[in-house]
């Protein structure tokens, strides 16, 4: 019989490329993510359900009794996506804070993020450097993401932005990932020091770094609909300019009814012809 | 800029409202049949010579007129790529709705972004001189789409990213 204070959860990644490195179908640093963010209220099943990366058993009995509290470990629970995809992010940035570096990690760490496609960290003890390729399938949307981007680097020089991580894109990769194929947006490199991860910023730069291209790919299509409403209302302001031209319709009805014709004898008729 | 925008629309005005001198005229070719002139250009007799008003290499106005019709084709200058996306995109949602717009040609001629055919009956059915202030207004609306697309989008994307960047800013 089912158990109404248990729920299961099961969790899909997105498939790695060759450069990533999962362990046991997960990205290193997983598990002990998965414990730290939710502690004793979930159970990891092992093996996972067929089809999934990860199976987690919640058992919904032990949830908060405040409110509030319960609201932000059920958004926990809905962010388990990037739990798990940002937990060697997550352990890199620890180590930056700390101004290490994890030991018996490459110089060049691949991180998965959507199917078949990374974005690429060199981890160093003073800085880590984030690297994004920016791929794209349609056209308008290559367009508007270089644009967006190249925007976006201008961006940090508006004042206050100052002590925010410093940001560069273009079309061609690092020397550092001579190996990548190209990406038809460019790529965008972000430098984080250890200023960005102390204390509770660490959280708000996982989650930002870790879902970037989605943020990207959103505003993308958002500006695919503001031109569209831009566009239809300025179709509508057209045809009102057009239908103005157009006499109105009733005043020339009404002409027509109240206009008399008087009948020319054949004598005016003569008189008034053009012949 | 603006200056000679304006100058370039009042001289489009101007030739439009000199060549739009449209009467019926049937088809010299087919019986009981009234076409377009300008399109068929069957009789050379009834068309009168092609205006072209350039603002500079990429933005121009060819005007055809013949006895019956009037052909307006535009050219918009396209800068870079986003320009050039905006302008398809833009141009490819008014000819889709060409029959709302009755005087737009479904098909620019070659060469032009896109073009108006306006026969003697639309001069029949319309105010002559509104139906330039559409075409000029058209024109005017056309370059300020562009042109607030792409001036407000940089400050779209600015304010978006500004928000990423200051999350984690100290």
């Amino acid at each position: 019989m089912k158990n109404p204070h248990v729920l299961l959860l099961s969790v899909s990644l997105p498939t790695p490329s060759s450069e990533t490195i999962f362990v046991c179908g997960l990205p290193f640093g997983a598990i002990e993510a998965i414990k730290a963010a939710y502690g004793n209220l979930v159970q990891i099943l092992d093996p996972p359900r067929d089809g999934f990366n990860l199976t987690l058993k919640i058992n919904l009995s032990k949830l908060p009794a405040n409110q509030e509290q319960k609201h932000a470990f059920l958004v926990k629970v809905a962010s388990i996506r990037e739990v798990v995809l940002g937990a060697p992010l997550r352990v890199i940035l620890e180590h930056l804070a700390a101004r290490t570096v994890a030991p018996d990690l490459d110089p060049l760490v691949a991180l998965v993020h959507r199917p078949n496609e990374s974005f690429f960290l060199f981890p160093q003890a003073d800085k880590v450097t984030v690297v994004y390729p920016m791929r794209f399938n349609d056209s308008i949307d290559i367009v508007l993401a270089t644009s967006f981007l190249q925007e976006f680097v201008e961006a940090r020089r508006t004042a206050g932005l100052n002590n925010t991580p410093p940001c560069s894109w273009s079309l061609t990769p690092p020397l550092e990932l001579k190996e990548v194929p190209a990406a038809n947006a460019g790529f965008v490199t972000f430098v984080i020091f250890p200023r960005h991860v102390e204390g509770q910023k660490l959280d708000r730069t996982v989650w930002n770094l870790s879902t970037f291209h989605a943020y990207v790919s959103y505003h993308v299509k958002c500006s695919e609909g503001f031109m569209h409403t831009r566009m239809r209302r300025r179709v509508e302001s057209l045809i009102q300019a057009l239908n103005r031209a157009k006499p109105d319709v009733e005043n020339s009805k009404k002409t027509s009814y109240n206009r008399s014709f008087k009948r020319l004898s054949l004598k005016d008729s003569r008189t008034n012809s053009f012949s | 800029m603006a200056s000679t925008l304006r100058l370039y629309l009042t001289c489009i005005r101007n030739t439009l409202e000199a060549a739009m001198c449209l009467q019926n005229f049937p088809c010299q070719e087919v019986e009981r049949h009234n076409k377009p002139e300008v399109e068929l250009k069957t009789s050379p007799e009834l068309l009168l010579n092609p205006v072209l008003i350039c603002r500079n290499e990429a933005e121009k106005c060819l005007i055809e007129t013949s006895i019956n019709s009037l052909r307006i084709s535009l050219k918009v200058k396209q800068a870079d790529e986003l320009e050039n996306i905006l302008t398809k995109k833009f141009l490819r949602f008014l000819s889709m709705r060409a029959e709302a717009f009755q005087v737009l040609r479904r098909k620019p001629v070659q060469g032009y972004d896109i073009s108006f055919l306006i026969t003697n009956y639309h001069c029949e059915e319309m105010q002559k001189h509104k139906l330039i202030d559409f075409i000029v207004q058209f024109m005017e609306s056309k370059m300020m789409f562009l042109f607030a697309f792409s001036t407000t989008f940089p400050t779209f994307k600015v304010a978006t990213f500004t928000d990423l960047l200051t999350l984690i800013k100290r």
